[in-house]
């Protein structure tokens, strides 16, 4: 048995999807979290559940949307359950409307808080259910309130004992009728009523007694099919809500005081700069500061206890070495970022589950459009600094090609996490006190990158009339703490795990190649290994930015950063590992060593190049996979490459005549 | 602080367009003129029908988009958008 959940963006379905099924599907406050489709099994029940991208109604506004058209169309699914946002009945009932006409039984589950309850909410579900013709029932979402009842009705097919009342006057439902009896397809209503809406999806069936049928209605209501339905539907809703709410409550009065300081005329703008400014500057900053010293401190104890049992053990020294400076080395140079992640991933995570991110699209959704974007943009931003992949894939949901293929193009510019131990590297070691503010200002460089970029591409992309911005404005919500924090604990395994997987890979080829010379000859120094040898091909493009210096190390690492950007700290210190002991910042940038002849200045355009170049291969694929053709994604990484080169190169090369100018 | 009071370019029973209300204005919907079809389609499915009644709830710091109350909810809309929609002041 398969069931699948629908309603209306930010209805609460995922939260539903994760209580059935106890998963830890991603919940935000905004609309349109799910862009995919997503199935799992309900618990211990031999039930299917598909979650689906949410919806107002089923003419599909943006990719995210088609997808669930498509499914419930396509599938085969034995019960659509529609969930209906208490809060909001009349506009969710419109969609219920919609999925009616489907040839899949519907049962309405009625989301409603206690808290909502405790307001004045109250609603009458058996009046509903009566006048609806589907099965109502209410339900807690949040408290797992009228869960099992809602399965014992699905697993009984208690539902299919109703039946939809009609939803139009009856001159409409006899065109509906006599039009669903010339069709052979499944949902018949539900493509007869597209079809008298012109729907463009549906004009390769072209029934007869269309045209006239069409002309009809036309000339008794003056209006356009589209118009006149959605009239119609919300007329019913109106008569239906009117006997089923016995009282409806104001607005969530927290989120209009909340909304006087986070919205306020003035301080909106400078209340979102500190709060981006605490995330960067609480997780490199302060948590980087208090950590990074004792994590450092027990990999290199650890190290040296199995150093030293190996040689006990009779181990030869390239077998010791492999296993330090290979394995061990690349990936524990990672692990002294995770309390820094674990921070930035809670407070994204809070961005993201109190409805702040909403409130801030809708406040820069002026500064964007000006810039060619949409205050939807916003959201790929801010989950771009966690990770660009769902960041590009969370653009999805802006409907209008042209901005969203900008903001594709511009999302991988922020600053992921697995960027983060790039920055944290060098700034902890050329600026110790003050990593935070320069991990900050680098976000802010970012927020200027993207703007410049938005400004010189907005032509380029621009071929559209302007966009829009529709949306509805969410309530704020406390997050849950359980799933907070399992999305930050998955995010934070996630990304030891890619240290302990794809990194050592990486880093144990790097060893390789950096251990051994073209004549396979082991012990070699570094300088003479194949390593160096790839490394210089490419080394002269760095050359500027690393203010007249060619280091092939410096090349090998930037290009590793395409397998994963984590591997750019990880193969500087496999690199330098093989010179000297330790992985931290001060081993690597020993005087003397592979990466002694960095600087302050060669430092910053280092951080410039491998944030703003090509992103991972991940990010690619996931860029092609929404750009939807080769030739925009190469375009963009072209773009990317070549700006991040630029920029790095001013940075590097014009910094250190300035620097040598004034004898520093 | 001085209190700033929003002078109404309509007044209550003057018809026009949903852009000209200011803050806090009430105002009956007569007709949406949209001219693409997938925009026009969304405002509809969102409520924005003859007839019903429309709140302006807020107004962005830098004055665009704008937050509309209609059926229990609220939503935002760009000013480009409002001005084809058709009202009638209420209150």
């Amino acid at each position: 048995m398969r069931i699948a959940l629908a309603g209306n963006q930010n209805s609460g379905k995922t939260t539903l999807f994760n209580l059935l099924c106890g998963t830890n599907q991603k919940i935000g406050n905004w609309p349109g979290v799910t862009i995919e489709r997503k199935a799992g099994m309900w618990l211990d029940a031999d039930i299917e559940v598909l979650d689906l991208p949410g919806v107002y109604s089923l003419s599909p506004y943006s990719a995210d949307e088609e997808i669930t058209r498509s499914a419930l169309f396509n599938e085969d699914i034995d019960v659509i359950v529609n969930i209906v946002d208490a809060t909001s009945i009349e506009r969710s009932l419109y969609l219920t409307t919609q999925l009616m006409e489907l040839d899949i039984p519907v049962v309405v589950v009625l989301n409603m808080s206690d808290s909502l309850a405790k307001k004045g909410l109250k609603v009458d579900h058996r009046q509903l259910e009566k006048s609806l013709g589907v099965f109502v029932f209410p339900i807690s979402a949040k408290r797992n309130v009228g869960l099992d009842e809602l399965k014992n009705a699905i697993v009984n097919n208690e539902f299919v004992k109703r039946k939809p009342q009609p939803v139009f006057p009856a001159a409409i439902e006899d065109e509906i009728k006599t039009l669903e009896a010339s069709l052979e397809s499944r949902h018949r209503r539900f493509v007869s009523v597209k079809l008298l809406e012109n729907d463009h999806l549906l004009t390769y069936l072209k029934p007869s007694g269309l045209t006239t049928a069409v002309a009809r209605l036309a000339d008794k209501y003056g209006l356009d099919a589209v118009e006149m339905f959605a009239n119609e539907r919300y007329r019913l809703i109106e008569a239906i809500t009117k006997k089923a709410i016995i009282a409806i409550p104001m607005r969530h009065s927290l989120s209009e005081k909340l909304d006087r300081v986070f919205l306020h005329k003035i301080f909106a703008l400078p209340i979102f700069a500190v709060i981006m400014f605490l995330t960067y500057f609480v997780s490199v900053g302060l948590i980087g500061q208090l950590t990074a010293d004792g994590i450092t401190y027990l990999i290199g104890k650890l190290n040296a206890v199995i150093a030293t049992s190996f040689s006990a053990w009779g181990a030869s020294p390239w077998a010791i070495s492999l296993v330090i400076d290979g394995v061990l080395g690349g990936a524990t140079s990672l692990l002294v970022f995770v309390p820094q992640l674990i921070v930035l991933f809670l407070i994204i995570g809070l961005l993201e589950t109190t409805g702040y991110i909403a409130r801030i699209s809708f406040f820069l959704d002026r500064v964007f459009h000006a810039l060619g974007l949409s205050g939807r943009s916003l959201i790929p931003f801010i989950v771009g600094s966690g990770c660009s992949v769902p960041a590009i894939m969370s653009s999805r949901s802006i409907e209008h090609d042209s901005e969203r293929n900008l903001t594709i193009l511009l999302t991988p510019f922020i600053p992921c996490s697995a960027k983060l131990p790039i920055i944290a590297l060098f700034a902890g070691f050329f600026f110790p006190r003050y990593a935070g503010l320069v991990s900050f200002g680098m976000y802010f460089l970012a927020i200027a990158v993207i703007v410049l970029s938005a400004f010189l591409l907005k032509r380029r992309f621009f071929k559209q009339k302007p966009g829009t911005f529709i949306s509805e404005l969410p309530d704020y919500h406390l997050p849950h703490p359980v799933y907070l924090l399992r999305d930050v604990f998955d995010k934070t395994w996630e990304f030891i795990k890619r240290a302990g997987s794809i990194i050592i890979l990486s880093s144990v080829m790097i060893w390789l190649l950096a251990s051994f010379s073209w004549r396979f000859e082991y012990g070699v120094d570094p300088s003479r290994s194949m390593l160096a040898g790839i490394g210089s091909l490419i080394s002269w493009l760095f050359y500027p930015m690393l203010g007249g210096n060619l280091s092939w190390g410096a090349a090998v690492a930037a290009l590793q950063g395409l397998i994963a950007k984590e591997n750019v700290v990880a193969s500087m210190a496999v690199i330098s590992g093989l010179a000297s002991e330790g992985t931290d910042g001060a081993a690597i940038f020993a005087a003397g060593g592979l990466f002694g002849f960095f600087t302050p200045v060669t430092a910053l355009a280092f951080i410039v190049f491998n944030l703003f170049s090509a992103p991972c291969v991940a990010s690619i694929a996931a860029m092609r996979r929404e750009f939807k053709t080769k030739r925009l994604m190469l375009q963009a990484i072209v773009f990317q490459t070549s700006l991040a080169w630029v920029l790095a190169s001013l940075i590097g090369g014009l910094g250190t005549l300035i620097a040598q100018g004034f004898g520093l | 602080m001085k209190k700033v009071v929003m002078k109404p370019k309509l007044a209550v029973g003057a018809s026009g367009h949903l852009s000209d209300l200011v803050l806090g204005q009430k105002a009956k919907v007569i007709a949406l003129h949209a001219d693409d079809p997938a925009r026009r389609r969304r405002l509809l499915d969102m409520g924005i029908t003859s007839g019903v009644t429309v709140t302006i709830k807020r107004i962005a710091p830098l004055g665009d988009p704008v937050g509309i109350g209609l059926r229990g909810y609220e939503l935002l809309l760009r000013r480009a958008d409002m001005a084809n929609i058709d009202i009638e002041v209420v209150a």
